[in-house]
């Protein structure tokens, strides 16, 4: 660990005169599970192409292990590839699809052997060394395709959201199977997902793009907990966002008035008085009550729609601004709401993401 | 679908099939025919089969004709997937009216090529043979090939040669190992066209053949015009069965590697 492993300096990539991916630095680590989170769209995709080969950048420097590679053929460089369609070989059985890297490395047989059967025992499919990819299920394909990268011991393994095609059920499970076969291989592992919840769960860092830029690098904790703007706020689960101006700042603490209302925020990112500011605060860090709240966050709306989603319920209520909070609240707690009962809402100010406009 | 509707069907098909095959079928059974003349059914003999092979001419016609398939196939094979291949891959100026000049030869009249080449020969002052027949049959050919692996080209995942790629395989690495085995069904179905194209082309042949040459199709269009000799259905009778079988083969084929469903 510490190494840097592949390095992105100032990497600009064009395509009919727009950046689609924007003046990105980004150093990652050996041996570091690294996602590259973001809609559609903001130039993951792109950014992992480079990596690969498959793009050139229009201006920029990547260098991996050291090596300037950003002029370099794919077949030259020490990655692999999982794509997200699979793209395993239709016209070759799946020991071959495994064994094809090798046989372009020139191994020899006996160790092209031994090696793709440990690869296909990895992932649980070295049975099917005989079968065509179309015969195994989107699962197994999956497999073969992670089979037939890391059969080459690459340096970095370039993942292009390889369980977008998979059921909830089985990506769930292969979020983990992934996640612990990159701690075993201890191979640099660059994601590339729109799904943030994966990226939660299986990443050491996350970067967090939009519009070809990077908005926010840092540990899933620091994502979900700590977004330091409005987009990652938005795009990193559910969340509820304020504005307001602060009005008062008393050591650590700050006050925010929010539509007739003054709130309690923490001072953090170095707000100012007078400072147009959102804060961010998580449905689950909500409360409802019937009953006034005996705090400083004391929020008054009317109460709008339930929404049972199994494991929590959700409760809309809107504020006398028109707008909408969402609270999630477990199914047991809940109180009998009517529509248009008043409702009032609390949090610790702590639970308050301050985000400067 | 209706009982009745479904009977119509059937019958509409059975005569479409009767109307295809039973002037095939009449090719095969007069080849047995006893009489010379060919046109009265007087008793079996195999005595055409034995004299056809003994027909100098005929031999040295069918001769020439595979062998013009054969180079025209070779030809417009590889020089037709190669356009097919740019047109897929590449982008540059011009690019659609270099395709829709390949779509020019299917529509042409085969008359126009033949008088275009003879005139072309004519400026250049060649003396016409077997091989002046060869850039025309090509010219009518390559566009088929084109059209058909171009088709076979639109369906094929491109990622799948950039996997190749990232696994360590170079431009021609790739080529071999992915891009042409996956669309050698197109490459076979076009080299099948051209082959079946130049085998039976008539007319830019008799234009550009030289004089002491002839093709099976200009042979027999001589030979007709003195009434149907019994050999010339013994050897409409064997190509209908080499081709027969051919086809029989390429599909078998095809289904055992799952191409055809």
């Amino acid at each position: 660990m510490g190494v840097q492993m592949v390095q992105l300096e100032h990497v600009t990539k064009e395509f009919d005169d727009t950046n689609v991916v924007d003046d990105l630095n980004l150093d990652i680590k050996a041996g570091e599970f690294l996602t590259l989170l973001g809609p559609s769209g903001c130039g993951k995709t792109t950014t992992l192409r480079m990596i690969a080969g498959f793009e050139k950048p229009t201006s920029g420097k990547i260098l991996l292990n050291g090596q300037q590679v950003d002029e370099m053929e794919p077949y030259k460089r020490e990655v692999n590839t999982v794509f997200q369609s699979y793209s395993l070989f239709p016209h070759m059985n799946v020991f071959d699809n495994v064994a094809f890297g090798l046989k372009m490395k020139k191994v020899g047989k006996e160790e092209i052997k031994e090696r793709v059967t440990k690869a296909l025992k990895l992932v649980q499919l070295e049975e099917y060394g005989n079968r065509k990819p179309k015969q195994l299920s989107g699962g197994q394909q999956q497999r073969i395709a992670i089979a037939r990268a890391i059969v080459n011991n690459p340096k970095v393994l370039l993942l292009d959201e390889p369980l977008g095609a998979l059921d909830l059920k089985l990506r769930k499970q292969m979020q983990l199977e992934l996640k612990h076969l990159q701690q075993t291989l201890n191979i640099t592992f660059i994601y590339v997902t729109h799904d943030q919840e994966e990226a939660l769960t299986m990443s050491d860092r996350i970067v967090v793009m939009n519009k070809g830029k990077i908005e926010q690098i840092g540990l899933p904790v620091d994502i979900y907990e700590r977004p330091q703007t409005r987009f990652v706020a938005d795009f990193i689960g559910q969340t509820n966002i304020l504005e307001g101006s602060v009005t008062e700042i008393e050591g650590d603490m700050a006050r925010m008035e929010f539509s007739g209302q003054t709130i309690d925020i923490p001072k953090t990112n170095e707000v100012t008085q007078g400072e147009e500011v959102y804060i961010s605060v998580r449905p689950e860090k909500m409360k409802v009550s019937s009953t006034p709240f005996d705090s400083s966050i004391n929020l008054k709306a009317t109460f709008k729609e339930k929404i049972y989603v199994g494991s929590v319920t959700k409760i809309v209520v809107t504020m006398s601004n028109g707008k909408e909070l969402t609270i999630n609240e477990f199914p047991d707690k809940i109180e009998d709401f009517t529509e248009t009962s008043d409702i009032y809402v609390n949090w610790s100010p702590n639970n308050s993401v301050v985000l400067k406009k | 679908m209706r009982p009745r509707t479904k009977k119509l069907l059937f019958s509409f098909s059975l005569l479409v099939f009767l109307f295809f095959y039973i002037p095939i079928l009449f090719v095969v059974i007069y080849s047995f025919n006893d009489s010379k003349l060919g046109t009265v059914w007087t008793g079996f003999t195999l005595e055409w089969y034995g004299s056809l092979f003994q027909n100098s001419q005929l031999i040295s016609a069918t001769m020439n004709s595979l062998y013009l398939a054969v180079i025209t196939t070779i030809i417009s094979t590889i020089l037709g997937t190669l356009a097919a291949l740019a047109l897929h891959r590449y982008t540059f100026i011009g690019k659609k009216s270099v395709e829709f000049l390949f779509y020019i030869p299917v529509v042409i009249p085969d008359i126009v090529v033949a008088v275009a080449l003879l005139a072309i020969y004519g400026i250049l002052n060649m003396s016409l043979g077997l091989n002046t027949a060869v850039p025309g049959h090509v010219a009518i050919t390559i566009s088929y090939v084109m059209l058909v692996v171009l088709a076979r080209l639109s369906s094929f995942d491109s990622s799948l040669e950039e996997a190749a790629k990232d696994l360590g395989a170079n431009e021609w690495k790739t080529f071999w190992k992915v891009t042409f085995p996956l669309i050698l069904p197109g490459v076979i179905a076009g080299a099948l066209l051209a082959f079946t194209i130049s085998l039976d082309e008539f007319v830019i042949s008799f234009f550009t053949l030289g004089p002491g040459d002839n093709t099976l199709p200009v042979l027999v269009y001589s030979m007709v015009r003195l009434g149907v000799s019994p050999e010339v259905n013994v050897l409409s009778t064997i190509i209908i069965a080499i081709m027969f079988i051919v086809v029989l083969v390429v599909g078998l084929r095809m289904r055992k590697r799952g191409e055809v469903k």
